[in-house]
């Protein structure tokens, strides 16, 4: 039977990305659960959208700190409230 | 006729500071009521709450609230609620309120809601405790909900949550999350007491319109979904326009 530790079933990839997830929900200067993330190698990338600039900056910091080795790619939006509503009669 | 202004999952915090307000000058004009589906916060800090106060500030309409899952993070709900409440906002846990306009009276029968799933795929009161507390806490929520709005006597009833009551309005999210999106039992709440409207949030991918299996009109006003500030719905003498 072969052996071997998590790196070399290819498991971490698959965990980290969990655990960066619940990162940006736990973290208090995030507080984000509509983030995803993605990891190819040592690289992570965040996408999703977000309503200010400050917040997107602030998701990739998380991120960093908790994977300092990896190369993080921060594909979030910034889409601040905007539009004019829009009126429906019900019927 | 009731002009009923909505939205969900503002998710307010400091760095978004005076990016509301200019959107809700006009809102006189164009609603007789707000309604806010919950997660007003980002993680439930009432500084959060108290900025999102400020934003409102002195409404020059009724709001009317509930709180989501964001505003409970931070383990303050309690303080979160307090702070709007104090600040003439009504937000409601189980509970309802009647708002009067030229003769017309609205009844908003509010709740948080929870999940659980929906019929076909969704959690049972069986077997360990912690799986029968998580359903046990939807049960006891759609009853209250069921309570409060039984109770209404008004032209218009409308029911404001933050889960979703019906799977189509999350059509757009992934399947496996619907059970932690919203519960059947609330819109089997909503069926038997009757309601005219429903309003929801907390499905940010979800599709704004659908309906109850009973025939109400169930709207997710998540701002990602509905992409503006509010939205409008109109509803007339307890039956909505045809």
């Amino acid at each position: 039977m072969k052996g071997g530790g998590p790196a070399e079933r290819g498991q971490p990839d698959h965990y980290l990305v969990q655990h960066v997830r619940e990162a940006l929900a736990a973290d208090p200067r995030v507080g984000e659960l509509h983030v995803e993330v993605t990891m190819a190698g040592d690289r992570v990338f965040i996408t999703g959208a977000v309503p200010s600039e400050e917040r997107r900056t602030v998701i990739a910091a998380v991120v960093e700190e908790l994977l300092p080795d990896h190369e993080v790619s921060n594909h979030v939006t910034v889409e601040p409230i905007s539009g004019v509503p829009e009126v429906e009669q019900l019927g | 006729m009731i002009r009923v202004a909505a939205a969900g999952d503002l998710h307010f915090g400091a760095d978004l500071r005076g990016t509301l307000r200019p959107h809700l000058e006009s809102l006189l004009e164009r609603a007789d009521l707000l309604l806010l589906a919950g997660d007003l916060t980002r993680v439930g800090d009432p500084g959060e709450a108290a900025i999102l106060a400020e934003e409102l500030g002195d409404p020059p309409l009724p709001v009317v609230a509930v709180l989501g899952n964001h505003d409970y993070q931070s383990d303050r709900e309690a303080e979160v609620r307090k702070l709007l409440s104090e600040s003439g906002i009504q937000v409601l846990e189980g509970e309802s309120v009647v708002i009067e306009f030229d003769g017309q009276r609205v009844g908003i029968a509010g709740s948080k809601g929870f999940g659980g799933g929906f019929a076909g795929a969704c959690g049972s009161d069986f077997g360990e405790p912690e799986m029968k507390a998580f359903i046990r806490h939807t049960k006891e929520i759609a009853e209250e909900l069921e309570g409060a709005l039984s109770g209404l006597d008004t032209n218009v009833r409308v029911v404001l949550l933050h889960y979703a009551p019906i799977e189509q309005t999350l059509q757009g999210e992934r399947p496996e999350i619907y059970p932690f999106l919203g519960s059947y039992l609330l819109g089997e709440a909503v069926d038997r007491a009757g309601a005219d409207l429903v309003i929801h949030g907390h499905a940010h991918r979800g599709t704004e319109k659908g309906v109850t299996p009973g025939g109400v009109p169930v709207r997710n006003v998540a701002l990602p979904v509905i992409r503006r500030p509010y939205n409008v719905y109109c509803l007339e003498d307890g039956r909505p326009l045809s």
